[in-house]
């Protein structure tokens, strides 16, 4: 997570936000692409818009750069108003997802590009190029054309331009979507450290939860138009909005049933799947016998082949599939009606006696302040 | 192993069912382009003579076994005598230069503008580009005719209107050469350029707006410089034919029109004089290689 921002500015309504989006709305003929969305981002912010593909979160960036006139609405940045405002005039600079490098132009002269439409005097830009290239550390590929650089320093070139102009914000488009895993990982530790250094405020695009989960200060979930929940990374994995949420950001494991009212532990739950009651910490804030979720994440769910000592949260079941993932192996039990639910338990030993293994009889618990109640 | 033994797969080897594809364009161009180059070339080094063909021979075979060879460079040396020749070739070179620029400007404006076209408007818009060719280029030309002559349908019209008052002298003149040229060859350069400018990436426009550059500026720092190839490739296309064309100057020109198409024409078929047709031919070739090779260049560019 970024560590930029030390405070959580969205937290005090003192703090002023950076970008504001009012109520913006963006239709292509009848099809509406961001509906009625509203936004505040603050400065030096690490947010990331995730969604899945066509849920609107690139064009809503490509409207805070200019190139989607916005429907209805405005957008706010440091306070002025900058619909109306083209392209080419915003103090805001976007790093494309197709890197979008000038094929006829040398590394150097891609860099300084943003810099000459300024009328910079030539000593000014030839340093700030210097110093991008030192920031991305190609200095020796300077007089190199785009197609004599690999993928991850065409991305570099594409940040380091963008970054030159000094902007007020970034936007970055699926910034690491052409990177192998290994570089991704690499890329996003330097994507966070350059931020810090620059104290930029960054926007960034990606379908990809764990790169948002790395890399933010807050994530905007989106889904058809609309944003579905603003929150820290922790927040969304921790505290899912609804089952979307849910099961959009890591695995999870969803229980259906129907509310029975609280007692001593809790919120209770009818499941489907059990036919008993199971408990969670959280209020439910729903009337009983509403049908009602609960999502428990693989790593909160405890398997064991002893049945527990307690007997609430307890799910019998056999194991149907095992995933070995070195660390950790995931284990997919299934249930007396056919339900599979996940699993995941570190590997601590390395000997084999405490293995589980395929067709075992188990059991799986969870604590109830593990549970999150969702009513939607 | 012996270096000297030939491989008895040799023939084989080359005799091969690739080779023989491969061989088809070097045996048409052998057949159709080598060798009666090499004749008018034969043709350009004799003397005009009363008989049938009308030049005479290049080998003579006489009393000893080897033949003597009789050729001379007065045909040459007459193309560079008489100014007409000179003027000719380089009234073709001006005519062919300005009709070059003035379709690059109008084509590219098109070629832009259709590659610029929502996607289902494309096809249809290149089909309109391309459906000339299905009449007859000579008809096409004709038709000019009818358009620009005095009681033309261009004159017509204007009249009508009350924009002039007396018709227009376009026809028989360099204007109606210009007009006609363009015309003709657009389609040739169009299509490179569509073929380059529609597969040109519009976030690179979109990057160039986003660090600043305005709309005007970017056209020329980024989309001209991307469209080099397709420019090249369409100028080359329209310059080469037209610096040799014949048909336009000749139907649409005036007496005043010097082509050296036309003036070959005239050698070839009203003087009978082969040698000396031979010789501006070949003369025309020489100077169309510079251009042709540097078109061969940048498609060797554009590919690699």
């Amino acid at each position: 997570m970024s560590e930029n921002i030390k405070v959580s500015p969205w937290l005090d309504s003192s703090h002023k936000p950076y970008i504001e989006i009012q109520n913006v709305t963006k239709r292509f003929g009848e099809f509406t692409a961001i509906d009625n969305l509203t936004l505040d981002i603050y400065k030096n912010e690490f947010f990331s818009l995730l969604g899945p593909s066509g849920c609107g979160k690139t064009t809503l960036l490509r409207m805070l750069a200019g190139f989607e006139k916005i429907t209805d609405g405005k957008i706010l940045l440091d306070g002025e108003d900058i619909s109306e405002i083209p392209p080419h005039l915003r103090p805001i600079n976007m790093m494309f997802q197709s890197y979008a490098l000038f094929p006829h132009m040398t590394v150097e002269k891609n860099i300084a590009f943003g810099l000459k439409q300024d009328n910079l005097p030539a000593n000014e830009i030839n340093q700030r190029v210097e110093e991008m290239l030192e920031l991305v550390e190609l200095t020796d590929f300077a007089n190199r054309k785009p197609n004599q650089l690999s993928g991850g320093q065409s991305q570099r070139v594409a940040l380091a331009r963008s970054l030159a102009k000094r902007p007020k914000l970034l936007l970055l488009d699926e910034p690491l979507g052409a990177l192998d895993k290994r570089l991704r990982e690499q890329t996003q530790f330097e994507l966070m450290d350059i931020q810090e250094k620059l104290e930029v405020t960054f926007v960034i695009v990606t379908h990809d939860q764990e790169e948002a989960m790395t890399v933010s200060s807050r994530i905007g979930v989106m889904d058809s138009g609309n944003l579905v929940q603003v929150a820290t990374p922790a927040e969304i994995y921790e505290a899912p909005i609804n089952k979307d949420v849910a099961d959009f950001i890591g695995d999870v494991n969803i229980l259906k049933g129907i509310y029975k009212g609280q007692n001593e532990i809790g919120t209770q739950l009818l499941s489907e799947d059990s036919n008993s009651i199971v408990f969670a910490t959280q209020d439910a804030g729903a009337s009983v016998e509403d049908e009602m979720w609960f999502a428990i994440r693989p790593e909160k769910l405890e398997i064991s082949r002893t049945k527990p000592s307690h007997n609430h949260n307890i799910l019998k079941g056999k194991i149907e599939d095992i995933a070995y993932g070195g660390s950790f192996s995931t284990y997919h039990v299934k249930l007396d009606n056919g339900k599979i639910l996940k699993a995941i338990r570190a590997n601590r030993e390395r000997t084999k006696e405490h293995h589980l293994t395929w067709d075992d009889e188990v059991y799986l618990q969870w604590a109830a302040h593990s549970a999150v109640v969702l009513l939607s | 192993m012996k270096l000297t033994q030939t491989n008895p797969n040799f023939f084989k080897s080359i005799f091969n069912g690739r080779n023989a594809v491969i061989a088809i364009p070097y045996i048409w161009l052998l057949l159709l382009f080598l060798l009666p180059f090499i004749y008018v070339l034969k043709i350009s080094f004799a003397e005009t003579i009363y008989a049938r063909p009308p030049y005479s021979p290049l080998l003579i075979w006489g009393d000893s076994w080897l033949p003597s060879i009789k050729a001379s460079f007065d045909n040459y040396l007459f193309l560079f005598s008489d100014s007409l020749y000179i003027k000719a070739y380089l009234s073709s070179l001006k005519i062919a230069f300005i009709s070059t620029i003035l379709t690059l400007i109008i084509g590219y404006s098109i070629a832009y503008s259709v590659a610029r076209a929502p996607t289902r408007w494309r096809g249809i818009l290149l089909m309109l580009v391309i459906l000339p060719f299905w009449t007859s280029f000579l008809i096409r030309v004709y038709a000019w005719i009818g358009i620009l002559k005095t009681e033309g349908l261009l004159n017509l019209a204007l009249m009508s209107i009350g924009i002039i008052e007396k018709p227009l002298m376009i026809m028989n003149t360099d204007l109606a050469v210009y007009i006609g040229i363009i015309y003709s060859y657009l389609p040739f350069m169009i299509l490179p350029l569509y073929a380059n400018l529609e597969k040109m990436d519009m976030s690179l426009l979109e990057a160039a707006a986003d660090l600043g550059c305005r709309p005007f500026k970017a056209f020329w720092t980024v989309t001209i410089p991307l469209s080099l190839p397709g420019i090249m490739a369409g100028c080359f296309l329209v310059f080469i034919p037209v610096m040799g064309e014949f048909v336009i100057p000749d139907l649409l020109g005036g007496s005043e029109t010097l082509m050296i198409g036309k003036v070959l024409w005239t050698e070839f078929f009203y003087n009978r004089d082969w040698p000396v047709a031979s010789a501006v031919a070949i003369l025309l070739l020489a100077i169309l290689v510079v251009p042709i090779m540097l078109y061969q260049r940048s498609q060797e560019k554009a590919i690699s």
